[in-house]
């Protein structure tokens, strides 16, 4: 054993004296309240987004005026329009359901100025940060639109995935 | 009949591994056999867990060549590939699906594991345990690839055609990205199969921590580069102008590799000092249960991404086994703790045991504040909806990019100041004064920088205190190096070239150190210019008009159609000029849409050492040739996250190169290690 080599005398020679002690505690201890004081912070200044599926949405659509909020759904096809406004501006809309068989329940979704993903077809996943606009329709922060990226995973068929 | 060969490959790669994982436990645990026995055992053992890996390059090997055949009888092949795919992209549908890219995972496992079982002679009293550690680990992954997710399934119904990989996939670096990342995970397991197997066998001394520094170098190297190429991947394929969201699958890739730094710096201490070695098991542990833990949420889609991933029914055994592991090596860990005791004690705050344990902490608690909100909505979801707290409405929270960089900014602003601060430091006990001398002018040239930097206009108090430490660190770092060449110039009355290339010789891990610091510090510059100061405008434009932003203006020259095997593309044309109106160049972004109907939009842009100026061809199908959507995208220093990542790995190639020295060390540590045990 390498603890062998060394002996009783040597180690309490090279033990601190108990005040350092205190100093290490301290400064850890102040380390801590720190990363926990910056973590909390960051909590409350960006804030949580709350999760919900398509019908979560529409239950809850009253209470979600200027909350942060991610909605998942799967993308309808035939209901994607990409409109150029004018110059400056453009729209894109599209409506998310939680099931593609059974579409009763939908939410129409507005993206202003946003380019059109690639992704976003038939059958896709849509992940949108943003707020709650008029009934039934939920406005996508900008940057907030995300299709599932079909990197190496096939996606089963199934409910989206909250 | 390929089908068949290359499931019986797969079965006996996992009846092999169980073979050898059986009869090492009979070797090491059943006291009753023969000296000779045993060590029939553990070469029987050993070289069957060494043949894992061929077994598992022929099923490999197999299911390509079925890829490439258009061998749609089996159900893999089929929805990864079509006809029409390019030979190349067979080849790399591989791992463009669920089942392929598992058993990618196995053959990298098996190549990393029967690397070590045969290079690794002279650890042998060690081998057996390991073996058994590592085939506990293969076992349960060839299990995967065997039943649930096997490649060789075949297909329910007779197909002339395949699904197609998907357009993302179809990129150069999407070739090299998936492997790089699996090579880093499993790499990760070597290591900790050394360190159980001497936890196990009691062999505490500091030799196995050299070999484990050593693996956990090559596998760190290897996340390394799957991070910054799936970074570099998804700025030049997904068309965003980005390359890191804070997604759960970034994250929990991230998640090792930041336990994996905080073990190679913390196991300098205990090769020097003696010191730390249950926090370096305990960070290896880490490592490799959070590698477990990476491949569980990537594998079962348990939380939501924007990677899409197969939602199959392997979350149970997976959680079965990842808890097994972490009671396992929990259980070890504590058993062992009493005899891994400190040789010494920390004796100063300013130290160099000190700055690396500031080091840790500081890695650790980004490292939980990151598993903490990759795992926010599941936490929250299940507090929220137990019965124990029922008065709270049932629902699930997520964090956003922009919580996780609030966070996290000043952590990693306080890791870059140390990065510069700590190389200063001494063993045992640095003075302030030491340190005040050593810092004085780098600080005020620092400042002078940041100073500037205000007057210029920049406002972000962020940017300007992050570039502030980010040239500080720099400047510190870049001393060091020239006061070790300098001490070689006046000593041994070398040139300055000669001096500082026989830095590297002499002190390879040292120095390419510094090196991989040196990236890191370019990379920082990098990301806090795209942070800070990313500008994007989006314009519809009719053929001749122009749109600005910052100092460039574009014209909007056309849009040309061109068609290919499985391809059709539309092309546009802009012309680039700056502010003086002086043409800089033409881009093309351009979109190509393949034969399955999906997309694929690539950007071009045009990159200098200040910014890229970034351009994407926006809506093309619903428009004609005279006029387009453009989005523009100014990203400041962007290519200082690039340069800053060859940096990087060129400094993890030098500090990884094996060292002469530290060979000759180990094997004498090897030595005294076992003379010790065998006289216990």
């Amino acid at each position: 054993m390498a603890d062998s080599t060394w002996t009783r005398n040597e180690r309490e020679l090279l033990q601190p004296a108990p005040r350092k002690k205190w100093q290490f505690l301290l400064a850890a201890a102040l380390l801590v309240v720190a990363v926990v004081f910056v973590a909390f912070n960051a909590l409350n200044a960006g804030g949580t987004q709350l999760y919900l599926t398509v019908e979560e949405y529409l239950e809850k659509e009253p209470e979600l005026a200027d909350r942060d909020v991610r909605i998942a759904g799967w993308v309808v096809g035939d209901s994607i329009e990409y409109t150029q406004i004018d110059a400056e501006n453009s729209m894109l809309t599209f409506d998310v359901v939680d099931d593609l068989a059974n579409p009763t329940q939908r939410i129409k979704v507005y993206a202003k100025n946003e380019p059109k993903p690639d992704l976003l077809q038939h059958e896709a996943q849509a992940l949108v940060e943003g707020r709650a606009g008029a009934p039934g329709e939920f406005v996508s922060n900008p940057g907030g639109l995300l299709l599932k990226c079909p990197t190496r995973y096939e996606e089963a068929d199934g409910e989206p995935s909250y | 009949m390929f089908a068949d060969l290359g499931n019986a490959s797969v079965y006996l790669a996992l009846v092999a591994t169980l073979y050898s994982v059986v009869v090492m436990g009979v070797a090491q645990w059943v006291p009753a056999i023969q000296p000779s026995t045993k060590a029939k055992l553990v070469s029987s053992g050993r070289n069957a867990a060494i043949a894992v890996f061929p077994l598992i390059v022929l099923s490999c090997v197999i299911l390509t060549l079925a890829l490439v055949n258009d061998d749609y009888s089996i159900n893999y092949v089929r929805q990864v590939t079509s006809r029409a795919t390019p030979i190349q992209f067979k080849i790399t549908a591989l791992w463009g699906g669920q089942a392929g890219s598992l058993l990618l995972w196995n053959l990298f496992l098996a190549g990393f594991l029967a690397a070590a079982w045969i290079s690794k002679s002279e650890e042998r009293d060690l081998i057996p345990y390991a073996v058994i550690i590592g085939g506990l680990t293969q076992t349960y992954f060839l299990y995967l690839s065997a039943f649930p997710e096997n490649p060789f399934a075949p297909a329910a119904s007779v197909a002339l055609d395949g699904n197609g990989l998907s357009p993302l996939l179809r990129h150069p670096l999407m070739i090299i990205h998936p492997p790089m990342l699996y090579l880093g995970y499993t790499g990760f397991v070597v290591p900790y199969c050394f360190a159980m197997a001497a936890l196990l066998a009691g062999r505490l001394d500091d030799s196995w921590i050299r070999t484990t520094r050593r693996w956990t170098l090559t596998a760190w190297l290897f996340l390394s580069l799957g991070l910054i190429l799936g970074g570099r991947w998804a700025y030049d394929v997904l068309g965003w102008g980005g390359y890191w969201e804070w997604d759960p699958v970034e994250n929990v890739a991230f998640i090792p590799w930041l336990t994996g730094t905080a073990f190679l710096h913390s196991v300098m201490i205990q090769e020097k000092r003696g010191m730390f070695k249950v926090w370096n098991v305990i960070l290896i542990l880490t490592t490799y249960l959070t590698v477990i833990y990476g491949t569980f949420i990537v594998r079962t889609g348990l939380l939501a991404s924007v990677h899409a991933f197969a939602q199959s029914d392997i979350q149970w055994g997976f959680l079965v086994f990842v808890g097994f592991m972490l009671l396992f090596s929990i259980g070890v860990a504590v058993w062992r703790a009493p005899e891994l005791r400190s040789e010494n004690y920390l004796e100063s705050l300013l130290s160099r045991e000190a700055a690396f344990l500031a080091n840790n902490f500081i890695i650790l608690a980004i490292t939980v504040i990151i598993f903490l909100f990759t795992n926010f909505a599941l936490v929250s979801e299940w507090i929220t909806c137990s019965a124990l707290f029922s008065s709270f409405d049932c629902q699930s929270y997520g964090v956003g990019p922009d919580t996780y960089n609030a966070a996290l900014g000043p952590l990693f602003a306080a890791l870059l100041l140390l990065m510069g601060v700590a190389p200063m430091t001494m063993w045992y006990k640095t003075s302030i004064q030491r340190l005040g001398s050593q810092s004085l002018w780098p600080a005020v040239a620092a400042t002078v920088f940041a100073i500037a930097l205000v007057i210029g206009g920049m406002r972000q108090i962020g940017a300007v205190i992050g570039l502030w430490v980010v040239a500080f660190s720099l400047l510190l770092t870049l001393l060091e190096y020239v006061k070790g060449a300098q001490a070689r110039v006046k000593s041994k009355q070398e040139g300055w070239l000669t001096a500082l290339g026989k830095l590297f010789q002499r002190n390879q891990r040292r120095y390419g150190g510094y090196f991989i610091h040196l990236g890191v510090l370019v990379m920082a510059a990098g990301i806090i210019g795209t942070e800070f100061f990313q500008a994007e405008h989006q314009v519809f434009l009719n053929v001749g008009d122009r749109a600005t932003l910052g100092d460039y203006t574009i014209e909007y020259l056309g849009t040309s159609f061109t068609q290919s095997e499985d391809t059709n593309s539309a092309i546009g044309s802009v012309a680039v000029y700056d502010q003086d109106g002086t043409f800089l160049t033409n881009l093309q972004p351009h979109t190509d849409i393949f034969d399955n109907g999906q997309g694929m939009t690539i950007p071009d842009a045009r990159s200098t050492i200040a910014e890229d100026f970034y351009v994407i061809l926006v809506n093309w199908e619903n428009i004609s040739a005279t006029s387009a959507t453009i989005r523009m995208y100014l990203n400041p220093l962007i290519q200082w996250v690039w340069s800053g990542g060859v940096i990087f790995i060129i400094g993890t190639l030098i500090a990884a190169w094996p060292d002469e020295m530290d060979e000759k060390i180990a094997a004498a540590e090897r030595r005294v290690a076992l003379a010790t045990v065998n006289n216990r």
